[in-house]
């Protein structure tokens, strides 16, 4: 009797029915297991930024760290309070420096980071201030950590190299927390491996009208991990609806 | 009925000169050493060692003389608070017989040895143990055990053989000492005594009271009652015992970072063995460790909430632990809880950040938090009715439970950053009332596109006079958004930015 034929090996071609954008998918799910991304195991939803901004995930990664480099001091506080307000859980204000600007109570609370919620930190050197950040994002009952720096220090002396940001990088996926680190805003930024790199500016808004009016930004994602950059968006604070709404594309358009 | 107190002095009859033989090892060991202090335009000799003394050099004889007398004499200037600052290094060292440990300044030492002795082997051997320990430190010692703390300190300078007097029987022991050395009195008033005949304690104590007291002031009856054991003044000590504490002598000396945490791990075990036990958490617990040659150093932690958990409190120490100096080796290791509270069965009390149930969760943080305060600031800011920005919270402590937040102090003008100092800009306005229509900020002038103000915030009428300020917020051509106020007299106001608008 003849023996049974063996199974034999697939053909070396795209079995039909695959398409090129399922593959994508699948390598871009494969890439992303590699890189760490789908390390969440903690089971906390990706935190929201705005509709309509296509961001991997739908948000910003928790257990991750996130860089905001920042034009003005105020814009890139608001919108980094607003994120860690979202992250729903103690959140720890680290300042580098002497104490000249410090983190408002008051103003945050506008943005959704309510003092309860809020344990701010004064580092007077630069090492203390890394350490304190590495210590509290290895920590899992901390929901959210921002470090910023001295913004009127020497930039030199507040640098982070690859290093030190792979090491909070570990520290947030160990401890589940988001991490953000609010920068002055530079031409070439150095590497590092957030897990995102957010540039914001604060705009005038557009048109005439009575007052200082609403909080106007131009949002920009100049890289994201298992995703792709986007913007330059501009953006509003609506504080009545606590949330920033996109501009329509013909009105960025206009003001760009 | 209470045991009596007892008493034991040291006294370092050489320890200017002994200091410095310890800090500058390279004197030549046979040659007289003298300290010398300038009193007005003369040098005095203020301190001998025993070489100098043995030449006939005496305290308070002139420099020139001194020098006269030994040629080859080394001299020194004196150190005053260099001595007070050893003394007191003594005192640290001396916690390791007894918590009250003294300063009897200039130059000896009280501890309160009241059922400390037996540790020892008996007060007698307890005296020897530390006169030894201070002998081979470098210095040379006297000392006396008593039921009062002055009669203990005179015993010791004047006595000489390191008598222990039993309790109640102060004014006999005190009676034969002669009057300089026990009474420690100034010059002028000795010599009057002297003068009167009266040489030992004895002579004095046999006299009328009032009629010492009208001849020779008050203060010298209350030294001789202090001797006598009939007042008794209370013992300061240089740091006041700790709440709990455990202690370990060692044989052999350690210097190793090993060595060290294993030694920790076992006092900590017992020290919080005792918390337990006690029903008490540390706030504040002290690692001493006293040098083999005498110096004794402190490595301190502290934490949020009440702790008695050996691991956490490891944690806390684990890097502190580097200032730790063994030089030669520690001889002895003490835990001290200085700052204890209630804490009932082991649970933490305090869950109020966040609003949180998770008793792990707030666990977890209130360590964390433990451990940054180590090396960082650490505060939480707490809501509060306030006109000013800079009143409108108020620090908290971090554990606490955080205040409703007041109607409207959420401010829809409130800045997200806050200079903690105004800074001065310079503005210019179209009208004195009008908002800013140009500033310079950054060394750049700066157009003001649009602004919104005033909002005139008064000063707290309840905390004195003060000036209103006008607060602006403008929106510059850059899209920057800041916060401003002018404050001052109409003439000759002044332009201050207050924060960073979102």
């Amino acid at each position: 009797m003849p023996p049974p034929p063996l199974p034999i090996a697939p053909p070396d071609t795209d079995p039909p029915g695959i398409d090129q954008q399922t593959l994508l998918a699948a390598l871009r799910a494969r890439v992303a297991r590699l890189e760490g991304a789908g390390r969440e195991g903690h089971g906390a939803a990706p935190i929201p930024v705005c509709e309509g901004l296509g961001l991997s995930g739908g948000g910003l990664a928790r257990a991750a760290l996130h860089e905001i480099l920042a034009a003005e001091p105020g814009c890139g506080a608001a919108f980094a309070a607003m994120l860690l307000g979202r992250a729903g859980g103690t959140v720890l204000w680290i300042g580098a420096g002497a104490e000249a600007l410090t983190a408002w109570p008051p103003g945050l609370a506008r943005f959704g980071l309510l003092p309860a919620n809020l344990i701010l930190l004064r580092a007077a050197q630069w090492s203390d201030a890394l350490w304190a950040m590495e210590e509290a994002l290895r920590c899992p009952a901390v929901a959210g950590v921002l470090l910023a720096p001295d913004w009127a220090g020497d930039p030199a002396a507040q640098a982070l190299d690859l290093t030190a940001s792979r090491r909070l990088q570990l520290a947030a996926e160990a401890g589940g927390g988001i991490g953000l680190l609010l920068r002055p805003d530079m031409a070439e930024p150095p590497p590092s491996v957030a897990a995102s790199r957010w540039r914001i500016a604060a705009q005038n808004a557009a048109g005439a009208g009575q007052g200082i009016g609403d909080p106007c930004w131009r949002l920009e994602l100049l890289r994201q991990r298992g995703g792709r950059p986007g913007g330059p968006w501009t953006v509003t604070w609506r504080a009545a609806a606590g949330q920033i709404d996109r501009e329509s594309e013909a009105l960025e358009a206009e003001s760009a | 009925m209470t045991a009596p107190r007892r008493y034991l002095a040291l006294h370092l009859p050489a320890f200017a000169t002994d200091r410095l033989r310890r800090a500058e090892p390279d004197l030549p060991q046979d040659v007289p050493l003298a300290i010398w202090a300038s009193q007005g335009p003369r040098r005095l000799l203020s301190a001998v060692d025993l070489r100098a003394w043995a030449a006939g050099l005496r305290p308070g004889q002139a420099l020139a003389d001194a020098q006269a007398i030994a040629p080859d004499l080394l001299l020194r200037p004196a150190d005053p608070e260099g001595d007070l600052r050893l003394l007191e290094g003594l005192a640290l060292w001396a916690r390791r017989y007894t918590p009250l440990a003294a300063l009897d300044a200039p130059d000896g030492l009280l501890l309160d040895i009241t059922g400390c002795d037996h540790l020892w082997g008996g007060e007698a051997a307890l005296l020897a143990e530390a006169q030894e320990r201070l002998w081979r430190a470098g210095f040379a010692v006297r000392g006396a055990v008593a039921g009062a703390a002055a009669t203990a300190g005179a015993l010791a300078r004047a006595h000489g053989d390191g008598p222990v007097a039993p309790s109640g029987a102060e004014a006999e022991w005190v009676g034969p000492l002669s009057i300089a050395p026990a009474l420690r009195l100034d010059p002028a008033l000795l010599e009057q005594l002297g003068g009167l005949g009266l040489m030992t304690v004895a002579d004095l104590l046999r006299l009328p009271r009032p009629g010492l007291a009208r001849r020779f002031g008050v203060d010298l009856l209350d030294r001789l009652d202090a001797l006598a054991g009939r007042r008794h003044a209370p013992l300061r000590p240089v740091l006041s015992p700790p709440d709990l504490g455990a202690a370990r002598d060692l044989v052999e000396p350690i210097i190793t970072r090993t060595a060290i945490d294993a030694l920790l791990d076992r006092l900590l075990d017992q020290l919080c063995a005792k918390l337990r036990a006690a029903g008490r958490g540390a706030r504040q617990v002290v690692l001493m460790a006293w040098r083999v040659d005498g110096a004794v150093q402190e490595v301190a932690i502290g934490t949020g909430t009440p702790l008695r958990a050996p691991a956490h409190l490891r944690h806390l120490f684990r890097d502190r632990l580097e200032r730790l100096e063994p030089g030669l080796g520690f001889e002895r290791m003490a835990l001290e809880a200085r700052v204890t509270e209630p804490m009932s069965g082991g649970l933490q009390s305090a869950l109020a950040i966040g609003g949180r149930r998770d008793e792990a969760a707030a666990q977890l943080l209130a360590q964390l938090l433990d451990r940054l305060r180590q090396r960082v600031k650490v505060r939480r800011l707490a809501p509060r009715d306030g006109h000013w920005p800079e009143r409108s919270v108020a620090a908290l402590p971090l554990l606490a439970p955080m205040p409703e937040m007041p109607v409207g102090w959420v401010r829809p003008d409130a800045p997200v950053l806050l200079l903690r100092r105004p800074q001065p800009i310079e503005v210019v306005a179209l009208l004195p009332d009008d908002p800013p229509a140009l500033l310079r900020w950054r060394n750049r002038p700066h157009p003001v596109l649009r602004a919104e103000g005033p909002r005139r915030l008064e000063p707290e009428w309840w905390r004195g006079p003060g000036v209103a300020r006008d607060y602006h917020q403008v929106a510059l051509a850059s899209g920057a958004r800041l916060w401003l106020f002018r404050a001052g007299p109409p003439e000759a106001a002044r332009w201050m930015l207050h924060g960073h608008l979102p």
